[in-house]
């Protein structure tokens, strides 16, 4: 009897975790869920941060405050305009490429509770010390977040966050196309695919992502 | 205990009006500033006092002292005693008995002209001659607003004393036996101080959202810190954490002797959201965990990003003094998937191999490959109406590799960052 009854906990801790509300990004085909560890990997210009800019566009458009820890400092504010994201709901942290004050900072956010997403973005650090951060910070993030309308979203390079995170996906370029001809040319869009690595497997998802030349 | 006012009516209205706000306070911390004078409670003073005689007498000899001409009045209703207080208007430093009210022209209370014209033809001039007709004749002539008047001369006035008079601070002070080097070490007798301060704010139906605090250090000189949230809060345990964020990242430079907490009063903050509300971290929470990362990355490497509105290659700040609003956009947007752009932190030196006035190689020291397409050259210069062009600028996209912004200064050429 004892057995059944730790069965029954455990099942409904499981139950606990699931929260139903989702966010949908149209254009990419995605829905990702709140209160999860999300993982978007992938190499140079796959997209990726396309992909994290219109979540939080999303996010920051209904008044939501999200926060993007800039782990090397590239961040690029004029893209996120561009993109939909309302810089006045967005809290912006720049860890100058220190690997640990990164994971602090992004521990003290997603404490604080309340945030739409944190956006831990790991682009650019080296990789060596990406595989040297002990895998029990991402379960700490997804305890702590767990049952929050919050989401951490992480991009990098490499998948790094193991079975912590509910959704991950690998993200590649297949093409980048240009405009015109000779020393005329433009980069106009870049076509993407999205293979899911955990939750739904299928096909890969396909998308494209256009370059906008509008001054902000 | 009887209730008991006093009035003050100034000789010359506008005038004095901090002494009389000073005399009144020698009596009581309930007092209501007229536009004329002052009201305020004397209640209870019968005992410290005396009789309500002595407590006007003693509060003229005050008024004499400040050197402001007056007259005073005590009665046991705040009617009756700025209807006293009024009577003598021109006079100065006068005493306004009770006995005197019976006596009181009608035109000192709130009757119509009409009214007042009647009862002058009548014969009817002081309040006593009032006082002997019959309330319900009275009422059933003039109806029922005239009962405000009835109650008046019969000295059972409603009106209220509204204070308005209050303090824009309050402060807390505390001498230490010794000097303490740590400033954590004086956390619990700052807890108890906020304990104290906040327990008064709240009394007065406040909040605050600026604390001043000061030290006064061992080497005779003062540390002042001044601490302030974008919303009015009396979470203690929030203050105490920001107060020692604050010392903490400036700490004093000698050892603390004594310690002052002042505290500025503001209106409480409203609570209410509407129900389809989206969340927000909470603003005390946000403050604190903003303050925590200003500890972690230093002060000026989190805030919210702004847009600077300059021909700027990096035409964006970090505005370290902002915090996130959780602003609502109205006009509401599709996201659209846009290439997003990645600085490189530093840039990255490059090699490149350029042939025939194509780019055709480069080579970093994390990878190297042929440029398969760019464009440009594009020409850049932060003030460019002022200096030649300086930088020139590629896209390029790398074999089996990324899509990055070349840019080349002074003949070094780098990657500035990556298309993603």
């Amino acid at each position: 009897m004892r057995h059944l009854s730790l069965v029954q906990s455990l099942s409904r801790l499981q139950e606990e975790q699931k929260y139903t509300d989702e966010i949908l990004l149209d254009h990419v085909g995605l829905a990702i869920t709140r209160g999860t560890v999300v993982e978007m990997a992938g190499g140079a210009s796959s997209g990726k941060t396309s992909v994290a800019l219109s979540l939080l566009a999303k996010l920051t458009a209904t008044g939501e405050v999200c926060a993007v820890v800039d782990s090397t400092g590239g961040f690029d504010p004029c893209t996120a305009v561009l993109a939909g994201v309302e810089l006045e709901n967005l809290l912006w942290v720049r860890c100058g490429g220190d690997v640990e004050r990164s994971f602090m900072a992004a521990d003290y956010l997603v404490q604080a509770k309340g945030f739409g997403c944190v956006w831990l973005n790991l682009n650019g650090l080296p990789e060596h010390q990406l595989r040297m951060v002990p895998k029990t910070y991402w379960y700490r993030y997804r305890n702590r977040i767990k049952e929050t309308p919050t989401m951490l979203l992480v991009t990098a390079a490499e998948h790094v966050t193991g079975s912590a995170s509910q959704r991950s996906f690998q993200f590649s370029r297949k093409k980048t196309v240009w405009s015109g001809t000779g020393r005329y040319k433009l980069l106009r869009e870049f076509d993407l695919s999205l293979l899911s690595q955990k939750g739904v497997y299928g096909k890969p998802l396909q998308t494209k992502i256009e370059m906008d030349y509008t001054d902000v | 205990m009887s209730k008991l006012y006093a009035c003050i009516i100034l000789t010359e209205a506008t005038k004095d009006k901090e002494a009389l706000a000073y005399v009144a306070q020698q009596f009581s911390y309930r007092l209501e500033i007229l536009d004329d004078g002052v009201l305020f409670d004397v209640g209870g003073l019968e005992r410290l006092v005396g009789k309500p005689d002595e407590i006007a007498r003693q509060i003229l000899e005050q008024l004499q002292k400040c050197g402001v001409s007056g007259n005073v009045a005590v009665a046991e209703n705040a009617d009756t005693a700025l209807l006293l207080a009024r009577q003598n208007k021109g006079l100065s430093h006068t005493i306004a008995s009770p006995a005197e009210f019976d006596q009181l022209p009608l035109r000192n209370l709130e009757i119509e002209t009409d009214s007042i014209r009647v009862f002058d033809e009548l014969g009817i001039k002081t309040v006593r001659e009032l006082q002997q007709i019959p309330t319900d004749d009275l009422i059933n002539r003039y109806g029922p607003e005239f009962r405000k008047v009835i109650d008046i001369i019969e000295q059972n006035g409603r009106r209220f004393l509204t204070p308005n008079i209050k303090e824009s601070s309050i402060a807390w002070k505390y001498n230490l036996d010794h000097a303490v080097e740590d400033f954590e070490q004086l956390i619990f007798i700052v807890n108890h101080g906020l304990d104290n301060l906040f327990a008064e704010i709240a009394h007065q139906a406040l909040s605050t959202e600026h604390l001043d605090i000061s030290f006064r250090l061992a080497n005779k000189t003062r540390r002042d810190y001044e601490i302030k949230t974008s919303f009015p809060t009396l979470e203690r345990s929030f203050w105490l954490k920001l107060i020692n964020l604050r010392v903490n990242l400036d700490p004093p430079e000698a050892a603390i002797v004594s310690v002052d907490v002042t505290a500025h009063f503001t209106k409480p903050r409203p609570n209410q959201r509407g129900l389809y509300a989206v969340s927000r971290p909470e603003p005390e929470s946000l403050l604190l965990t903003v303050n925590k990362i200003k500890k972690l990355v230093g002060e000026d490497n989190i805030g919210v990003p702004v847009l600077v509105n300059q021909r700027l290659s990096e035409a964006f700040a970090l505005d370290a003094d902002k915090l996130p609003v959780g602003k609502e956009r109205i006009e509401q947007k599709t996201p659209s998937g846009i290439v997003a752009f990645n600085y490189f932190r530093p840039a990255l030196r490059t090699e490149v191999l350029v042939r025939d006035g194509r780019l055709v190689f480069i080579k970093t020291r994390y990878f190297s490959g042929h440029v398969t397409e760019y464009s440009g050259v594009w020409k850049a210069n932060s003030r460019w109406w002022d200096k030649s062009w300086q930088a020139q600028e590629w896209d390029i996209e790398v074999e089996n590799n990324g899509v990055y912004r070349l840019c080349k200064v002074n003949k070094e050429w780098f990657l500035a960052g990556e298309y993603d």
